[in-house]
């Protein structure tokens, strides 16, 4: 055989060789450092706050689930203070704004309202001790049941509607973060709930909830095998109510857990303990703890 | 001879070794079929590119040798068959896949002039190889002697998949010392296809070498392969194309760094070589013994997520406008309410804007993956949203040893054996961690139902909470062992003008999954060997031919076999556990074609009619049930469907070198019954599990099993009436061709979940149903044996009925004197349409035996861009569990591919 008729096919194995190596699925990792879905410029400067908004709008807040528009700019601020990071709050961050300015004892020094968020996993774009600016124009506020609320109008899969969340595309244009997320700041530290306070039905309103809280108290299912939320023992809003007694005087708080998440399946501590999460009422105190970090 | 040797030799090495050096990960098989346990099952991964069934080349038979060419734009298959019906032969190997039943033609991508010379086969007719599938067959001859002496290059440039194509093949013919060489490699290539995002990159190479020792034997070896790297098209919802303003909107990519990344990657490299043996006893006898080696390697990536991080795929249904109220129901999308309603008006258009306001807004945000794993790191979690690879191996070894006498000058035989020893190994590895670092093997769907320290959450109980890093295996490891042993023989006798042929097989069938990991969910029947099924299969085939003159052929087939059943559909949740699903029998195929074939002077041509059915048939979908949020495998068996219709291919010979042609076909192809059905979840275990194949018929009380409510259903993704008249002229060297096709009566694939016989209830619609009538018209014991569902037809909770369907309560109840009736959901036929395709060429005689060929073709010259190829229903159902429906309708919202717009093939081939 000559080299002539070779070479053809040598140049053709060598290329079955070459051939085997060229690889086009291959990416850069972007840098993330300057990543937002909020705005990236100033939305504009705090002009209102949660307070405001709640005494200007007593009449709305102190309804079951009613809302409406806001028309105007009206800016606030405020710190994450609970958010999804333990899969217990769906769609849900919690701010809370304290005004150094009022008194301590006055109802309006600390407040905070729900923003609900449609998105799932929004811990990393809003951690807690995250401040941010909310400018309330084109959103509605309201109550969903008697919760306080930043949202927009939804049927729900009952057919009924609610102050749902807000579109998440909405936070690029009305939500600004403030510096970097701080958890030691003064919003991230509960509100100590004593009995008497729970029992107290004058703090039964809109004014005093939510409200980032730690309570304590024997839980009444507790056995040592029990765990929060069975999906066996769910309610239409895929969530299992436990009983939280105090034992000073036997007020009754209602821990709720929504099932599918890591608190959902942990045991039920027996004896006292404290328990830390979103204070809301409905026929009843209720808290919803952010993570299993909230039990000690 | 020695340097023969040598040569061989090494071109062997170097392709072995090239296998050797390529990372086990990044390449693969099955380009086009359209199934792989995590692709088209997945239906989300139905990849447009694919799917190509028909009988190649086959010269004698103007209907089937025209339609493959002619209706390739439309994914036509022929007959609605399967490719899993039609066999591939390879120097006398048949090389389909044992586990899929179809043969990738990847596999030989890139390599025209290697496979060039090949022969269409039809069921019936008598061939030297083996029984063909009842859909036919096509055997490639691509020893070396068969090459013509020299080189050929082919250059072509078109806007397809891909955008570039170069070939080289180089053959040396007999040479004295009886030795032959053929060699061919290709390339094909495009940084970006037609379709936005996706990109190609393939190599080709086909090497060849025999050795004739004498007259009577020969020995050819060909190993060939085609590593192919290339991204995929994703089908949307109308509503996506509409938002983004195309057809061909691909959601499947996204921006990473400014840079467009597919998160579908599919990488495809199936080495084989194959070594034939040719003994040509005497004149009259020869045997032809072949045996192959294969190892493919097959995989595709995609997106997944863990916990509870929001589903990044841009057109998830949460993200479009139609999911904030109901706009296919008049009552809503009307002035009216929506002006009571602002705020739903509001949302939907900004919804609306941000889709439309910049393109990556309706792509993937890989950066926003980025962020969010390095948020959860940084916060002490891991990684939530990652990119798996899914990997389907194999190694076949396979053998085909055929006798052919001519027993006189009006018969002959062959006789042979088959084997085939097949070896799936599947696994899925991580592709990329998305910036994070550590990732825990567990199954987050168990994880939710059962606790995330949960028995159940574990996907390797040997291996609990396995850290995994970049390229780790992960999620489910098994092999899947098939074995296939065949005996047959076809015999054809001609006397006078009539001939006639028989074949006939035998076979057998083992298939046995071995868990490599012990699934949490199915502790005792997850790792190791499930045990072996088996089965004995056979069938047999007569076919007469008439031929009262030299013009007119007139012939009758007839067929029946009874065939083991798919790999791919025998186990419960393949994944997971060893279970062989419930009901697993063989499929019987019954079969008969009637056949005209004649010419009146001028006009020739074919007409046949033909009528196939299919019973007990078992089929696998594997998708992400977003009803449930689970992976789901959904098992029917006792499938029967029937395929039906008539075929034509008419040629009139205007002048000497002009022609007109007319190529078609009316069919039909249907299911006939309501299959049994069978659920799996993944990540629910067996107690759990089989709870859900459980449902109570709501007026009889009466337990039942499970069924697809599936009669009516026509097979999808293929044109049932396709036809063409086609203009061909040449003069000169040059010829010119035109075809005018049109294609309708394409269904979309329907979502076998949605009808179910205990979720089908909320998809029932009034009215009739596909065939014009009521499913189950009347009420009666056989309808209840069937599955029927006793509902009103006013959708409410079902009460009492006599034979004729008639409500026997008083008249006090308001659904007195109603029909009782489930319905189908409807399967929706796609609108028909034309397609022009143009072709012109040119063939140059050169001095020395050089020639060059030019040809240039062009697709759909009119652009037409409504033309759908397939779709599919999505799994997911209209309805809350409060019975309330939701905003999104995902029965209005199937997902569809849309044929090329215009698109042009230029190729240029210089022989030298």
């Amino acid at each position: 055989m000559k080299l002539k008729q070779i070479f053809p096919l040598l140049a053709l194995a060598l290329s079955s060789v070459l051939g085997l190596s060229a690889c086009m699925d291959d990416y850069d990792e972007p840098n993330t450092d300057d990543f937002l879905i909020t705005s990236s410029e100033n939305i504009g400067e705090v002009n209102y706050s949660i307070a405001q908004l709640k005494q200007d709008k007593a009449s709305l807040f102190g309804q079951t689930n009613a809302f409406e528009l806001v028309n105007t700019d009206l800016i606030i601020e405020g710190v994450v203070v609970a958010n999804d990071c333990g899969g217990n709050l769906y769609q849900t961050l919690l701010l809370r704004h304290i005004d150094d300015s009022k008194p301590e004892g006055d109802p309006l020094r600390d407040q905070a309202l729900v923003l609900a968020v449609k998105h799932t996993w929004l811990t990393p774009y809003f951690p807690v001790g995250q401040r941010v600016k909310v400018n309330l124009k084109g959103l509605y506020v309201g109550c969903y049941s008697k919760l306080p609320k930043i949202g927009q109008p939804y049927y729900t899969s009952s057919g009924n509607l609610r102050l749902g969340p807000i579109l998440l595309q909405l936070c690029s244009t009305n939500v600004e973060l403030v510096g970097k997320p701080d958890p030691d700041c003064p919003e991230c530290k509960p509100v100590e709930l004593s009995p008497e306070w729970l029992r107290t039905t004058a703090y039964r309103n809109y004014l005093y909830y939510p409200q980032l809280v730690t309570v304590r108290g024997t839980l009444q299912e507790a056995d040592g095998e029990a765990i929060f939320a069975p999906e066996s023992l769910q309610d239409a809003g895929y969530g299992v109510d436990r009983t939280l007694v105090n034992s000073v005087n036997n007020t009754k708080v209602t821990i709720r857990t929504s099932t599918q998440n890591d608190i959902s399946f942990t045991v039920m501590p027996q004896g006292e303990h404290a328990f830390t999460g979103l204070l809301s009422y409905y026929s009843n105190w209720q808290v919803q703890l952010r993570s299993v970090d909230d039990i000690q | 001879m020695k340097k023969g040797v040598k040569l061989t030799a090494a071109a062997l090495l170097m392709a072995s070794g090239a296998l050797a050096q390529t990372p086990a990960d990044s390449l693969s098989v099955l380009d086009n079929a359209d199934f792989t346990f995590t692709e088209s099952q997945l239906d989300e991964d139905n990849d447009a590119a694919q799917t190509v069934s028909t009988i190649t080349g086959a010269k004698s038979d103007p209907y089937n040798s025209e339609v493959g060419y002619l209706f390739s734009a439309m994914r036509f298959k022929v007959r609605a068959y399967d490719n899993m019906y039609n066999s591939y032969y390879l120097n006398g190997l048949q090389l389909n896949d044992l586990e899929l039943g179809r043969f990738g033609y990847s596999m030989v991508g890139g390599m025209n002039d290697a496979t060039r010379n090949q022969e269409g086969l039809s069921a019936y007719d008598f061939n030297r190889v083996g029984v063909m599938g009842v859909g036919g067959g096509t055997s490639v001859n691509a020893r070396a002697s068969q090459f013509a002496q020299g080189n050929k290059l082919t250059l072509s440039g078109c806007n397809r998949n891909y955008v570039a194509r170069g070939m080289y093949t180089h053959a040396t013919g007999i040479l004295p010392s009886g030795w032959a060489f053929a060699g061919q490699v290709g390339y094909r290539w495009a940084n970006e296809g037609v379709i936005e995002g996706t990109f190609y990159n393939s190599f080709s190479y086909f090497l060849a070498a025999e050795k004739r020792f004498d007259e009577h034997h020969a020995l050819s070896l060909v190993t060939f392969g085609s590593p192919t790297e290339r991204a995929q098209q994703g089908a949307s919802t109308e509503e996506a194309y509409w938002l983004a303003n195309s057809h061909y909107y691909n959601p499947n990519w996204g921006y990473q760094n400014g840079e467009k990344r597919n998160a579908r990657v599919v990488n495809d490299f199936e080495p084989t070589a194959i070594l034939t043996w040719d003994w040509k006893i005497n004149d009259a006898k020869k045997l032809t013994t072949a045996a192959g080696f294969k190892y493919s390697m097959y995989s595709s990536t995609a997106l997944s997520w863990s916990g509870d991080a929001y589903d990044p795929r841009p057109d998830y249904y949460k993200n479009l406008p139609s999911a904030i109220f109901d706009v296919y129901d008049p009552e809503k999308n009307n002035p009216d309410y929506l002006a009571q309603n602002p705020y739903l008006l509001d949302q939907y258009n900004d919804l609306v804007d941000f889709w439309t306001s910049s393109k990556a807004n309706r792509q993937l945000n890989w950066d926003r993956m980025y962020f969010v794993n390095r948020q959860s790191e940084a916060n002490g979690g891991e990684a939530l949203y990652y990119q798996e690879r899914r990997h389907n191996d194999q190694m076949v070894f396979a053998l085909n040893s055929a006798f052919n006498q001519e027993i006189n000058r009006n018969s002959k035989l062959t006789l042979g054996l088959s084997l085939n020893a097949t070896k799936g190994m599947h696994y899925k590895t991580m592709a990329d961690l998305l910036g994070a670092h550590s990732f825990t093997d567990i199954d987050k769907f168990a994880a939710n139902d059962y606790g995330i320290g949960s028995i159940e959450a574990q996907n390797d109980l040997r291996h609990p909470n396995r850290q995994i890093g970049q390229d780790d295996k992960f999620g489910y490891n098994y092999n899947i062992f098939v074995n296939k042993a065949r005996a047959y023989g076809l015999y054809e006798l001609n006397q006078g003008p009539f001939s006639y042929r028989l074949s006939a097989y035998a076979e057998g069938t083992t298939m046995e999954r071995e868990g490599l990991m012990q699934n949490g969910r199915a502790p005792e029947n997850s790792y190791g060997k499930s045990g072996q099924a088996k089965f004995l299969g056979g069938g047999g085939r007569f076919g007469l031919t008439y031929r009262p003159s030299g013009a007119h052929i007139l012939s009758l087939n007839f067929g029946c076999q009874s065939d083991a059943p798919l790999a791919r559909n025998s186990f419960v949740a393949p994944r997971m556990q060893n279970n062989f699903v419930d009901n697993l029998t063989n499929e019987q195929v019954f079969s008969a074609e009637a056949a005209y074939q004649f010419r009146f002077g001028d006009l020739t041509g074919k007409l046949a009619g033909y009528y196939s059915r299919f019973n007990n048939g078992v089929e696998q979908t594997a998708f992400y049930n977003d009803q449930e949020e689970r992976f789901t495998y959904l098992t029917m068996s006792g499938v029967d469907r029937e395929h039906f219709g008539v075929e034509a291919a008419l040629k009139y010979q205007l002048t000497s070198n002009f022609s007109v042609s007319f190529t078609g076909t009316v069919s039909e192809a249907q299911y006939v019954n309501n299959p049994l059905a069978q659920v799996a979840y993944e990540g629910m275990n067996a107690a759990t599990l089989q709870s859900l194949n459980r449902w109570t018929n709501p007026l009889t009380g009466e337990v039942m099993p499970l069924r697809v409510i599936a009669d009516g259903m026509r097979v999808s993704g293929t044109p049932l009436t396709a036809l063409s008249l086609g203009l061909n002229y040449n003069v000169n060297g040059w010829f010119f061709e035109a075809n005018l096709n049109y294609y309708d009566r394409v269904y979309v694939d329907f979502s076998e979940y949605r009808r179910l016989s205990n979720v089908l209830p909320a998809y029932s619609s009034e009215g009739m149903d596909l065939k014009g009538n009521l499913l189950f018209p009347s009420v009666n014991a056989d309808d209840l044996a069937k599955g029927a569902i006793l509902y009103d037809n006013q959708r409410t909770i079902p009460v009492a009925f006599d034979v004729n369907g008639n409500v026997t309560e008083t008249k006090d109840n308001p659904h007195y004197g109603q029909v009782a009736a489930t319905y189908a959901a409807e399967q929706e036929k796609f609108k028909g349409g034309f397609m022009l395709d143009l072709s012109v060429g040119r063939y140059i005689r050169l001095k020395g035996g050089k020639s060059l060929s030019i040809n240039l073709q062009v697709q759909n010259a009119t652009n037409n861009r409504n033309l759908r190829t397939g779709g599919y229903e999505q799994n997911r159902d209209d309805f809350y569990n409060t019975g309330v429906a939701k905003a999104y309708r995902f029965s209005k919202n199937s997902k569809y591919y849309y044929a090329n717009a215009i698109n042009a093939f230029l190729n240029v081939g210089f022989k030298f």
